[in-house]
């Protein structure tokens, strides 16, 4: 028996060898998820090789090759890592892999404390980018959409984002990364700002009301990113005719560039005509702008040239109770923006950017008798390298110089005065993202600020985590330092002054499954060394310091909800603000003017079919705001009446190509009141008089036509509305 | 703008030619597409896509395996309900796509396919990716068709993309009858420009054809 197996082994040898000497090798193991469960169907090979097979019902594969020496085995199922294995092949036999997750995929948790996106790619999207242009309230501006997200303030007559008790100032908003200087529009008081860009540029916004990544500094409050789109789609006009102006846009493409070019007139002479508002015009509200951008591809980079050019100009007569006939302002303002981004993959995983924006704009004011000429140049520069090291790990590292210019003078018959201020700041940033899991990530980075004016150091840690704590639920938590040099109001005549500061803690819970979202954040912010003044306005002459200080607290409830009602998309959003600080010329610490308790919006789009038609709703309330009666003991220690808003509009599709809109802002003419202006004296009964500060209009309406000419005739300008 | 979402489905399933007669010393490439497109027939898709995989790691330069990798990705996420899977699928039909638009540039075929992927995006949340992935699918197939006019595949998918607008905006379909009927003809006459390159889609076509071409 025993010489039987000898034979046999040597005529099966024999039989091998006969093979021209090629040797078998077979290949075999057995692929699992983490958890042990086989993965079936993941395909294993040996890579540049036709070796390989997929994974049988219990995760096992058996496979023969011809090859010899060091090979590469390459094992890969989607959504998992894929895994790579040096060896020789005699040695893989009976292997045992465990592929990981792979952390890219959408499932994986992110870090959301603070922010909301507006973005097609975005894991968690919380506005749609058509969002900023469907909106009923926001009237095609993208600070209006954003108006109705939680952790913001209704501050109606003003127009910019106040954001948890911060004023205006302390939100800083940037295109591709790059600062940008003087993002609002020139208005009047009871008029609200929009903002100076067009929407349609953008594909992407991300709006953080705090606790925001190190690369972006000088901002107490909030960060707003807005990215222009990397290549437009085709080549198109777009053309459109509203009440109050008219524009024309044009696109064009190349094999690895194209063009867009836009151009707006505004000027609502017509409108004020028809629907006479509260103030007395010389001159209504007046804007020419022009917009272009340019993209080039290259191999692996992209550079991107971003220039804006608008003029505005207005006059009329402001009501002022110390002043029966009015006081006469003017206004003449020039802006020229422009914005330079490349970006490039450089080899081994690492990425580049480098960026600049450069901001001119003058201003030119008349009162009365007294002109106000006002320059800003102001230039911002970025330099930022990020290196993946592997999926888990990315490093960023950046460098980023702000520099602003402003001169100034005052020219009235009996005074004269020039005066303004350099001021630059260099930083340094660093940060690092780690995901340990696809349920938990970390981020953490660190900016140094270097200011030459007030030789100033300052270091701001940050950080954040996320962790999922089930299928569609996740929390996270994020702290940061935050410094913002004083505005330019105090700069101007001072800069004998530190910066200001905020500490940001924030706790967020978010759940997101079958197009509902919700989302609640809980946050504390803390100020430290805000401005100090004693005179009623930043004057020449006035004592400055750093010793305001104070605190926002509250809760802030987001609920997006697109699929219970057919249909129909709607969103609310509820904040509870609690703040309270002392600075520039408080007496005590109060609530500022510019915050309150309660805010709720409600946004409602409908859609129906057989018209055609989108209809949009939406209804902002907003708890009265704080107001100081001089006729009582206290500082703004009384509260306005409550502000109601509805606005309502209609989009409908005459073709594919042509729109026609309607919107109407407060239908039901809610009376608000945006405050009291108090007389200097007292009448004879030894009272105050007061002037109640009301809209410039109580509703506004808007009609437009929108055409769009392209070769595919299935383009609109639905997304620009 | 969720309505956007009935736009359409196209699917092409393009086989290649399997079976060939001639008995010829099949390279190592020509037998595993040829295993690749059996398994296919065989209702394996995924063992097919494997393969293409595997075949793709042999011929890096190769644009035809990384298509149909992509392909039955994209394909057989139309009807994927669940959605982790369904993104990851969409995600992995990505990178192969992006391997063979880098090896043939101005390639048609991968225009088409590239169109259906975001197609497939589309249907999987027309609210969301509606609006935005609408306008680079009718660029993708205007491009393709300045490319190759008398390519099936794309005169279809034009066809049915402008046909699905249509719809959604209520307007008349029957005009799209012509164009379709031309793309059914088109079958007959295209010669794929090589072995194993995209040729199917007829049937569906005709599919098309007798919905919408009622007489």
């Amino acid at each position: 028996m025993k010489q039987y197996t000898q034979i046999s082994l040597v005529f099966i040898f024999i039989l091998f060898a006969s093979f021209s000497g090629v040797s078998q090798n077979t290949i075999s193991g057995t692929v699992t998820q983490p958890n042990g469960t086989p993965i079936v169907g993941a395909n294993v090979y040996l890579e540049g090789t036709y070796d390989g097979v997929s994974t049988n019902e219990a995760g096992q594969f058996s496979f023969e090759t011809q090859e010899e020496g060091i090979q590469t085995l390459f094992i890969s199922y989607v959504s998992y890592e894929p895994f790579l294995l040096a060896a020789s092949v005699t040695q893989m036999k009976d292997l045992k892999i465990t592929l990981r997750e792979d952390v890219n995929s959408l499932d994986t948790v992110v870090i959301s404390a603070g922010s909301f996106e507006a973005s097609d790619n975005s894991k968690v999207s919380v506005l749609k980018p058509l969002d900023v242009v469907t909106t009923a309230s926001a009237l095609g501006d993208f600070v209006g959409a954003l108006q109705t997200l939680p952790g913001t303030t209704t501050v109606a007559e003003d127009g910019r984002l106040f954001v948890r008790g911060g004023s205006a100032e302390e939100t800083q908003i940037f295109i591709d990364g790059i600062r940008v200087f003087t993002p609002y529009t020139p208005t009047t008081n009871n008029v609200p700002t929009r903002g100076r860009y067009s929407p349609f540029l953008f594909d992407g916004i991300t709006f953080s009301t705090g606790g925001y990544s190190a690369e972006y500094g000088q901002a107490l409050s909030s960060v707003l990113l807005l990215n222009t789109i990397d290549e437009p789609d085709q080549e198109k006009t777009d053309i459109s005719l509203m009440t109050v102006g008219a524009g024309i846009g044009n696109t064009q493409k190349w094999t690895t560039s194209s063009l867009s070019v836009n151009a707006s007139y505004i000027n609502l002479e017509p409108y004020t005509a028809l629907l006479p508002d509260r103030n007395e015009w010389q001159k209504p509200f007046e804007a020419i702008s022009g917009e272009t951008v340019f993209r080039q591809k290259f191999e692996e980079g992209l550079l991107k040239v971003y220039a804006a050019f608008d003029t505005t100009n207005f006059q009329l007569d402001v009501e002022d109770i110390n002043v029966p006939e009015g006081i006469n302002f003017a206004l003449k303002n020039n802006n020229f923006y422009t914005n330079v981004s490349y970006r490039e993959r450089l080899g081994s995983n690492w990425k580049l950017f480098a960026g600049g924006s450069y901001t001119f704009s003058k201003n030119k004011t008349t009162i009365e008798s007294a002109a106000i000429n006002t320059t800003e140049n102001s230039a911002h520069l970025k330099l930022k390298f990020r290196k993946k090291f592997n999926n888990r790990f990315k490093l960023s590292v950046g460098s980023e110089q702000f520099s602003s210019k402003i001169d100034e003078d005052f020219n009235d018959p009996n005074f004269s005065k020039t005066y303004g201020y350099s001021s630059s700041i260099s930083s340094l940033f660093s940060e690092a993202d780690i995901i340990f899991s696809k349920k938990f990530a970390l981020k953490l980075g660190v900016r140094g600020e270097y200011s030459e004016a007030f030789n100033e150091f300052t270091v701001s840690p940050r950080a954040s985590v996320a962790y999922k704590t089930g299928r569609n639920s996740q929390l996270s938590l994020a702290y940061g330092d935050f410094y913002q040099q004083a505005s330019s109001e105090v700069l101007k005549f001072t800069t004998a002054v530190e910066s200001q500061k905020t500490q940001h803690f924030i706790a967020n819970y978010q759940y997101a499954a079958n197009h509902r979202i919700f989302r609640a954040e809980l946050y504390r912010k803390q100020y430290s060394n805000l401005i100090t003044y004693p005179s009623s306005t930043p004057e020449f002459d006035s004592n400055y310091g750093n010793d305001g200080d104070g605190y926002a607290q509250g809760i802030d409830l987001f609920w997006r909800d697109d699929e219970s009602i057919k249909n129909v998309d709607y969103w609310v959003s509820y904040s509870l603000l609690d703040t309270q600080r002392k600075y520039q010329n408080y007496p005590t610490e109060a609530t500022p003017s510019f915050a309150n308790t309660h805010n709720l919006s409600v946004v409602a789009k409908y859609w129906i079919n057989d018209w055609k038609s989108q209809v949009g709703f939406s209804y902002q309330f907003g708890s009265g705001r704080s107001y100081t009666d001089v006729n009582k003991p206290g500082f703004l220690q009384d509260k306005l009446k409550d502000y109601h808003s509805i606005s309502l509009n209609w989009a409908y599709l005459l073709s594919q190509q042509k729109i026609l809109y309607f919107s109407v802002n407060n239908p039901f003419g809610f009376k608000n009141v945006n405050g009291y202006q108090y007389a200097d004296t007292p009448n004879t009964n030894g009272v105050f008089n007061r002037r109640t500060l009301l809209p410039a209009a109580d509703q506004f309406f808007f009609v437009g036509f929108f055409w769009t000419i392209s070769d595919d005739k299935s383009d609109n300008q639905l997304d620009n509305l | 703008m969720k309505k956007l979402a009935i736009i359409l489905i196209v699917l092409l399933s393009a086989k290649g030619i399997s079976q060939s007669t001639e008995r010829v010393e099949k390279t190592k490439y020509q037998q595993g597409m040829t295993k690749a497109f059996g398994l296919w027939e065989d209702n394996k898709p995924w063992e097919a896509a494997n393969l293409f995989e595997r075949i793709a790691s042999a011929e890096p330069d190769n644009w035809l395996p990384f298509f149909y990798v992509a392909q039955i990705n994209i394909l057989y996420s139309f009807s994927e309900k669940d959605k982790t899977k369904l993104k990851a699928q969409l995600a992995k039909a990505k990178d192969f796509l992006n391997d063979a638009k880098a090896i043939s540039k101005n390639n048609p075929e991968i225009m088409v396919l590239e169109a259906q992927w975001y197609t497939a995006w589309i249907v999987f949340d027309g609210q969301q990716y509606g609006m935005t992935y609408s306008g680079k699918v009718a660029a993708l197939y205007q491009a393709a068709q300045q490319i190759a006019p008398e390519n099936p595949r794309v005169a279809l998918g034009k066809t049915e993309w402008d046909l699905g607008t249509a719809q959604f905006f209520g307007q008349p379909t029957d005009k799209f009858c012509p164009e379709l009927e031309r793309a059914v003809a088109l079958f007959d006459t295209f010669v794929p420009e090589g072995e194993f390159y995209p040729q199917g889609g007829k049937e569906y076509a005709m599919g098309v054809v007798a919905k919408t071409c009622k007489k």
